[in-house]
């Protein structure tokens, strides 16, 4: 005698409804959200490496907001810079015109008064702000790095020696300012006082000290010039780092979408094939309940 | 006996036993979607037979019982998975929620507010002096310890939801054990009397099921029908006709019922049943949650409160406390909240000068540092999502090939107690044509007996 089987087929068939119901659920989900993790425990380890992954990418997106911002700092003190090279370059010509011996005192006044103009704008240029600060006089941002004397007129350095860096991207951090006092101030004085002494010899008519101050003059524009290369070279820094970051943020999204999203082609068609399953089990199932058994056919 | 007359009694007993036997289908028939019903079969024998001188008489039909079919260690088996089911069932349905408080596919949970925090230093060290910069970072301490707060608070609620939930499962099953007590000894008695106890052992084994369900119930065969229940750590349930209750009691140390049986607390030794489900997901699941968000806020709050009191603030004073720093790990997360409402009081400054972002550096670069347990804040965090993940995921995989196993073997119980409607129609046809000639035989030994008579009086 063969084995009795289950005559109440409504159960097995209850369960297999059931499970397409949830196949269909699920496609559903996956179609609508884009995702094919939905719930942490679809797939627990992607989303804890979601997780990382999404940090990572608001990280991007910060370092990128903070590229634009240090960009637009080191830009105003690179040409507040270039200004002062145009500026020392002047004084350097304007010396070397002034220590000519055929020139009258009239005209020796004139280029002095010149160079007076000069000695304002480079002081004015060391005290660039950008946003309300300064930016030579080192983290004393709030204090005005480079302060003449009224009597004397000599210029002397109030701000620090300290300096800043800020991450570009992990690990990855940029020098984003030089004390004023690294970039004017040197052994023999300052840029400003080399200007002083220019404008002194000049106004005394004393070719052999004017020689002195535009060599003065000459070392300050060197010494600046050299500095100046630091922003340069943050500048090129920040931007290949951006560059960096964009492609970084670009990997991470490939990646979010490797680990929980759905290729649409997919999902649509994985939803369209559980709704015909779901279908023709509702089918199957109406068919094999409504099958009639000996009763049906005994006789009234 | 023999003889005509015999042979009318052995006929007309014939005819009582088909009777019988037409009725038990008829029961089968209409008993068929009944829940826990097995089907019963009419047991028919020959009577004894008489010997009259060396030949022996048949002396007919006799309905000797009528059994119910059941297959005692299927209906074991069945309810050995059911309990597991439903103590996987319970653990879903409750790590589903707790789940959805750290759903970071969908975007809620804490990596958020906690990169927030951090791109809002990284934006910080850009600017260090900017006041708006400051207040942003502020903004994002206090969404990330409000984040903190919320999950923590919803863990909690679910845990005394969950608490309830133990409670009220504790009651069902007293109210089964009562009941099945109650039918024990009618069982008994009805064995006793020598009756067919079929539809009380269905009654009984239904709400078996049911028991299973909510406990880890062991079966003991206590003979004469009775059975004894006892928990699998062998706290007892119910022993003959009696029913032993359990019951629960606030733990003082955890505020959460512990259940008891006869004065000694079980709640430990529950192994199965939903009851087990709960007390998992309110004792260990969910605590080891919190204590992981707790560490996760201590530390966290202790680290960045050290960074900043080495730092200088705007106006160039030692930094203070950053966070209100949380006196135990215990209740951290519940409790963490920024202690300043001033920006100018972050730190963000190693040389006290307002231009100085060295120190934000430092707190920023905390986001890298091995502070919580060994670990970065993110990963212990993404630790956490893994383990409520995986955890859930595990029960849904045991519970799918459970549920398979138990289908498996409902269909074979099916097998033995369904009824077959197909069976119990032929069963019919063949009684009823087995009446019918039962009815002719009596008919003719009739015609034949009334011949005689008639040749008597003649």
């Amino acid at each position: 005698m063969s084995i009795r089987l289950d005559p109440n087929l409504l159960p097995s068939l209850l369960s297999s409804l059931q499970q397409a119901d949830q196949n269909e659920t699920t496609a559903s989900e996956e179609v609508s959200t884009g995702r094919s993790v939905n719930q942490l425990s679809d797939n627990p380890a992607a989303a804890a490496a979601l997780v990382g992954n999404t940090n990572q990418a608001s990280e991007d997106d910060q370092y990128i907001q903070n590229a634009g911002t240090l960009q637009d700092k080191l830009q105003t003190a690179d040409s507040a810079l270039d200004s002062v090279v145009t500026a020392l370059t002047r004084a350097v010509s304007l010396g070397t015109e002034g220590a000519n011996g055929t020139l009258n005192p009239g005209d020796r006044q004139a280029i002095a008064g010149e160079v007076q103009g000069l000695i304002t704008q480079t002081l004015s240029l060391a005290n660039t702000t950008y946003q309300g600060t300064y930016l030579f006089s080192g983290t004393a941002v709030n204090t005005q790095p480079f302060v003449q004397n009224a009597a004397t007129g000599a210029v002397t350095y109030a701000g620090n020696t300290d300096t800043t860096s800020v991450e570009l991207s992990n690990g990855n951090s940029v020098s984003v300012n030089l004390p004023g006092s690294q970039i004017f101030q040197n052994a023999a004085g300052s840029a400003f006082q080399s200007l002083q002494d220019l404008n002194t010899a000049l106004l005394a008519g004393n070719t052999a000290a004017i020689g002195t101050a535009v060599t003065e003059v000459q070392s300050a524009l060197t010494q600046v010039s050299a500095n100046q290369v630091f922003y340069g070279n943050g500048l090129s820094q920040i931007s290949s780092t951006e560059t960096f970051l964009n492609q970084d943020k670009l990997n991470l999204s490939t990646q979010a979408n490797t680990l929980v999203g759905v290729d649409p082609a997919t999902a649509a068609s994985d939803f369209s094939e559980s709704q015909t399953a779901q279908q023709s089990l509702l089918d199957a199932t109406a068919k094999v309940l409504s099958l009639p058994t000996l009763f049906n056919y005994l006789a009234p | 006996m023999g003889g005509l007359t015999g042979a009318l009694n052995i006929s007309l007993g014939s005819l009582q036993v088909d009777e019988d036997a037409i009725a038990t289908s008829a029961n089968n028939v209409a008993n068929a979607d009944t829940p826990g019903y097995s089907r019963q079969i009419a047991n028919l024998a020959e009577t004894a037979p008489i010997t009259i001188g060396n030949i022996q008489f048949g002396t007919g039909v006799t309905l000797q019982s009528v059994t119910s079919t059941r297959d005692s260690i299927l209906d074991l088996r069945v309810n050995q998975e059911t309990q597991l089911q439903g103590q996987l069932n319970a653990f879903i349905s409750d790590g589903q929620q707790i789940q959805s408080l750290f759903n970071e596919t969908g975007g809620t949970g804490l990596q958020a507010p906690l990169t927030a925090f951090f791109t809002s230093l990284s934006q910080l060290s850009a600017n260090p002096s900017d006041t708006n910069t400051r207040q942003g970072v502020l903004t994002a301490a206090d969404n990330l310890a409000t984040a903190f707060n919320q999950t923590s608070a919803n863990l909690s609620s679910l845990q005394s939801t969950t608490n309830l939930g133990v409670t009220q499962t504790v009651s069902q099953i007293n109210t089964l054990t009562t009941q099945l007590a109650t039918l024990n000894t009618q069982i008994a008695s009805s064995t006793g009397a020598g009756q067919n106890p079929g539809p009380l052992v269905d009654q009984r084994q239904l709400l078996l099921n049911q028991l299973s369900n909510l406990v880890d119930v062991s079966e003991i065969n206590a003979g004469n029908g009775n059975i004894t229940l006892t928990t699998s750590a062998g706290a007892p349930l119910v022993v003959g006709g009696q029913s032993f209750a359990l019951t629960t009691q606030v733990n003082a140390t955890t505020g959460q019922q512990d259940v008891y049986s006869q004065g000694t607390d079980i709640t430990t030794q529950i192994a199965s049943g939903q009851l087990a489900g709960q007390i998992q997901i309110r004792d260990q699941e969910i605590p080891a949650l919190q204590n992981s968000l707790d560490t996760l806020a201590f530390n966290f709050a202790n680290a960045v409160n050290t960074q900043n009191a080495a730092g200088f603030d705007l106006n160039g004073n030692a930094g203070g406390n950053f966070f209100t720093p949380p006196a135990t790990v215990a209740g951290a997360a519940a409790g963490l909240s920024v202690a300043i409402t001033d920006p100018t009081l972050i730190a963000a400054s190693q040389d006290g000068q307002s231009g100085d972002n060295a120190n934000a550096n430092a707190l920023l670069a905390l986001q890298n540092q091995n502070i919580v347990s060994g670990q970065t804040p993110l990963n212990y965090y993404s630790g956490i999502v893994f383990k409520i993940g995986n955890d859930v995921s595990s029960a849904q995989a045991s519970e799918q090939s459970g549920s398979a196993v138990l289908q498996q073997i409902q269909n074979l119980q099916g097998g033995v107690s369904d009824v077959d409607q197909n069976e119990e129609a032929g069963k019919l046809v063949q009684f009823q044509s087995a009446y019918e000639a039962s009815a002719e035989v009596a008919t003719t030994v009739n015609t034949l007996l009334q011949d005689t008579i008639n040749i008597i009086a003649l």
